[in-house]
């Protein structure tokens, strides 16, 4: 049976039209499934005014059968083969004939009892009632009311289109009730039309100018590009965002090939690309790596006929060029230095003071971070870069395109003669901006991007911005996760508490929470966010998480903590050991540290113990400062037969006091050491399920 | 077409709508939202319909009459309708089309851009409309004004009259358009824009402005505690002017421009609030 749903409103933002879709396609299976629909096919599309389900359903629901167990067998017979009480009891409170029971087969035996069969009711009844549950279920980024209601949304709902089996499904939601109309492309064809099947849908909206397929209008901007491209023998500039935003931003994509005056050319490109993207979402045309005078853009339509379009985007383009080349030469007829002394007048952050300050502060983190680091040689460099960080925050080129902060701020300084790793640094220093996007390539970038992050971050905390939930509104979860990828990936390996310590001595009274407490909060909601990038590189959670509780004051290093445990996670000696380490925790939860005198072992085993313990961690200790976690577990396997004699052989809570303390002293130590690599006590053995 | 008949079309086109037609308010304002035939209006249950031409100032964007795209004035066209009609979108298409525009042969787009304004507590959900590329228009649903949720919900349309003339006669430069068949832009305002540029950056008197914005502050604190809530709005307008002035002047610095700004959204904050208060008790 034939379903088709089409929201039609006003335009969406492509990121809202993204997220529906996917909740669209997740929530309606979802309700099917749980109501007993089947559904051959379910396909979902979408453009920035439409939300399309379509669907191969069953008619109806499948049948429900339910049995209701009554007496055993052996009870519900007298002697005689009537039946006895309980079933004459059974029969009548379910409403029913007694000879109507049947014998009924179960685990524990026959019963007798009765089947129901619950007829399916037919499918459109399920949808009328599961839809308008579904539609204004659909969550956004940012959500809107209009006119009259308090109905939320993402942009206002124009018109419901529900057709099942070619006819129409009457619902409401927001004001608005479905029927089996919708309507054309807004400008070239926006008539209306009557819908019966999804096949005349699809074909009727091409005609009037809509391709409700996303993949489709995807496919339809890149071969368009091509064939525009191809007398110029260029390609154009790849922009993934970009491509995806367009298809879903026009309903009918129409390419168009515009060009700009030559002279532009001179602009770097960072400036070129983003002046065409941003705006007007202009790809950029490049040939061997040099950009073109040329741009493509996607109009929403299916002609250019009199070039208007060609022509408008040109003239816009031009005044845009225009004023970047202006900010270009006017930004720099003041050198960066001496911009740099009206940086005190841009805030920061309101508590936190302005960017003056927040450079001042840099310069010292970025002077203790490089000795850290072993990054001495480029100290002064960094330090410069510092200086020159936000300085770009005041150009006209920054107020313009603020996306390019950083990037143009490295652009004046290396045209100021700066040398690499100084314009390297400022040019880099937001980066990464997500996950996706890469680490620094310089050293100085990296070191500067840290400490830029790393001060936002703790000032933030400083006065007590938390981040709970959806709400971050200083973006202190991507900054936190930015520190984390470019210490993994520059393998970067410092004490990362000490840091946190040096930037609130760097900030001073300006700190108005408790010490310990920003400390605190910043190590945790670093260990989430580690925890965040283990995940999705597809590490086990519970050894995620032993890692993580065993404390992360080397970021790098708890990386090669993860590692080591996820390569030793199959050893055979591996689950032995955590059944000690738990069986280690157990016995010290609640004890005070005690000292272990070595003259007070008087049991072989504990001696033998202390001994193999003291071989073991003269051992590893080295191996675990030069990062080598491997390693360094498969030597602490090796305590595995002392201990278990020990605990065979040896009462730890000895009547003496003396002896009962220094025996807990010894397994404090060797907990003390194997913590050291991992909680192990937080890793799950199969058929147990102690901790989480 | 010159100016004047791009006014005179728009006036014609949205009284047909049914819009009463306001005269441009007579103190200093930022942008068509601020002033009362917008902000007041839009807080109270009432439908409400109102078009007009809004002249605006923003001193930083100044260019001494150098610049062929920027300048210290401008012109707006806005437009409030409240609740927000359902057809809202095809009737700003018609009017696009009632100016000559031929919509089929452009690139007409509706591109996310959601609205805000700090110092009167006010936000919106909409679009930037672009034309060719162009924006042209400002189209929002107001959710919120005076840290109010609005309902019913405004629909706010603000045409940038100089923009959208800059289409319609294909030029380049702002002071080349026609303001009628025998007056350039260049005619009526080149001397403004020089004048101003230089008072806003150069001659604004410092002292007198942070006078006048504690003097006016007070003074709207005194109005709105004996329920005069009109006048006390025009000197919260008047502090936002002296503020941009200021600001053009770079004579305010990082704690003054938090405080400063929200200082100004405390006093309208409390205008809203008693101004919705009265109006549901009466």
């Amino acid at each position: 049976m034939e379903f088709l749903l089409e929201v039609f409103t006003e335009e969406m933002p492509p990121s809202h039209v993204k997220t529906a879709l996917s909740q669209l396609g997740e929530k309606f299976k979802e309700e099917l499934l749980s109501r007993n629909v089947d559904a051959k096919k379910i396909e979902i599309y979408g453009t920035c005014r439409r939300l399309i389900i379509f669907g191969d359903l069953a008619p109806e629901q499948k049948d429900r059968k339910e049995e209701i167990i009554g007496p055993p067998k052996a009870v519900a017979f007298q002697d005689d083969g009537t039946p006895a009480p309980a079933a004459k009891g059974f029969a009548k409170s379910q409403g029913v004939e007694v000879n109507k029971l049947e014998v009924i087969k179960t685990d524990k035996g026959e019963y007798l009892g009765i089947k129901k069969i619950e007829k399916g009711r037919p499918t459109q009844n399920i949808l009328s009632e599961i839809l308008p549950s579904l539609i204004s279920s659909l969550s956004f980024p940012k959500m809107m009311r209009w006119g009259s209601s308090s109905f939320r949304f993402s942009r206002p709902i124009k018109n419901l289109l529900c057709v099942v089996n070619e006819k129409p499904l009457s619902f409401s939601v927001g004001g608005v009730t479905a029927g089996n109309f919708t309507y054309g492309h807004k400008l070239q064809c926006p008539k209306k039309i009557k819908v019966k099947t999804f096949h005349e849908y699809k074909v009727t909206l091409r005609k009037m100018r809509v391709v409700v397929n996303q993949e489709e209008r995807r496919r339809m901007i890149l071969s368009q590009i091509e064939r525009k491209l191809a007398s110029l023998n260029a390609r154009c500039y790849p922009d993934e965002e970009l491509l995806e935003r367009l298809s879903y931003d026009v309903e009918y994509p129409y390419i168009f090939l515009g060009s700009f005056p030559e002279d532009y050319l001179n602009l770097p490109i960072e400036v070129l690309s983003t002046a065409l993207r941003e705006g007007q979402r202009l790809f950029s045309v490049v040939k061997e790596k040099k950009q073109l005078p040329f741009f493509l853009g996607v109009a929403d339509g299916y002609r250019d006929v009199k070039s208007l379009i060609q022509k408008g985007n040109e003239r816009v383009l031009k005044a845009r060029l225009e004023d970047a080349k202006f900010f270009w030469t006017q930004d720099q007829k003041s050198g960066l230095r001496n911009k740099s002394k009206n940086l005190g007048k841009i805030v920061f952050q309101e508590k936190l003071g302005s960017y003056e300050d927040k450079t001042q502060r840099m310069k010292k983190i970025v002077a203790y971070l490089a000795d850290k680091v072993d990054a001495q040689k480029i100290k002064k460099q960094v330090v410069q870069g510092a200086e020159l960080s936000k300085v770009d925050l005041l150009t006209d080129m920054v107020r313009e395109f603020p996306s390019l902060q950083g990037k143009v701020g490295g652009l004046y300084a290396r045209e100021e003669g700066h040398p690499a790793p100084v314009w390297k640094a400022v040019y880099e220093h937001y980066q990464p901006v997500s996950m996706e996007d890469e680490s620094p390539s310089s050293l100085t970038g990296s070191v500067l991007s840290i400490a830029d992050k790393l001060d936002s971050i703790v000032g933030a905390v400083g006065v007590g911005v938390h981040v709970t939930g959806s709400k971050d509104p200083f973006g202190l979860r991507r900054n936190a996760q930015g520190v984390c990828k470019i210490i993994l990936d520059k393998k970067f390996n410092f004490s990362f508490s000490r840091l946190l310590g040096k930037v609130m001595d760097v900030y001073g009274a300006k700190i108005r929470e408790p010490e310990t407490q920003v400390k605190n909060y910043c190590l945790e909601f670093f260990a989430n966010r580690l925890r965040y990038i283990y995940e999705k590189q597809g590490y086990r959670y519970d050894l995620i998480n032993a890692v993580l509780s065993a404390g992360i004051d080397n970021i790098y290093y708890s990386f090669l903590r993860v590692k080591a445990l996820d390569s030793l996670k199959d050893s055979p000696n591996f689950e032995p050991l955590i059944l000690i380490f738990k069986r280690v925790n157990n016995i010290l939860r609640d004890q005070p540290p005690f000292r272990i005198n070595s003259g007070l072992f008087v049991e072989k085993d504990e001696r033998e113990l202390y001994t193999t313990f003291c071989i073991i961690k003269d051992n590893v200790l080295p191996l675990i400062k030069k990062g080598d976690f491997s390693q360094a577990q498969r030597i602490i396997f090796r305590i595995k037969s002392s201990i278990n004699n020990f605990f065979d052989n040896v009462l730890v809570m000895a009547n003496e006091t003396r002896i009962r303390r220094n025996r807990l002293a010894l397994l404090q130590a060797i907990y003390k050491l194997l913590v050291q690599v991992a909680d192990y006590s937080q890793i799950v053995i199969e058929g147990q399920n102690l901790s989480k | 077409m010159s100016i004047q008949n791009l006014i005179m079309n728009l006036q014609k086109f949205w009284t047909d709508q049914g819009c009463y037609l306001a005269q441009p308010y007579d103190l200093e304002v930022g942008a068509g939202t601020m002033t009362p035939d917008t902000f007041f209006r839009v807080l109270d249950k009432r439908p409400w319909k109102v078009a007009y031409v809004q002249p605006s100032r923003r001193p930083t964007d100044g260019r001494y009459g150098e610049n062929p795209h920027r300048v210290q004035k401008h012109f707006q066209y806005q437009v409030i309708i409240k609740p927000s009609p359902p057809d809202i979108q095809q009737v700003y298409i018609k009017s696009l089309v009632s100016l000559g525009i031929n919509v089929q042969e452009h690139d007409l787009r509706f591109d996310e851009d959601d609205w805000e304004s700090p110092s009167i507590g006010a936000w919106g959900v909409g679009w930037q409309v672009l034309l060719d590329g162009l924006e042209i228009t400002q189209f929002t649903y107001f959710q919120q004004a005076g840290g109010i949720d609005l309902s019913p919900v405004p629909v706010e349309l603000t045409y940038g009259l100089e923009r959208l003339e800059m289409f319609l006669e294909g030029k380049d430069d702002i002071y080349d358009l026609d303001w009628s068949h025998d007056v350039s832009y260049q005619d009526l305002r080149y001397l403004e824009e020089k004048e101003f540029s230089e008072y806003n950056f150069s001659q604004a008197d410092i002292r007198s402005l942070k006078e006048s914005f504690r003097l006016n502050e007070r003074e709207a604190q005194q109005l709105i505690d004996k329920d005069l809530l009109l006048p006390a709005y025009d000197m919260c307008l008047k502090c936002s002017h002296f503020f941009n002035l200021l600001d053009s002047r770079g004579a305010i610095s990082v704690t003054e421009r938090v405080k400063m700004i929200a200082e100004i959204r405390t006093l309208v904050s409390q205008i809203a609030q008693k101004y919705v208060a009265r109006e549901d008790s009466s």
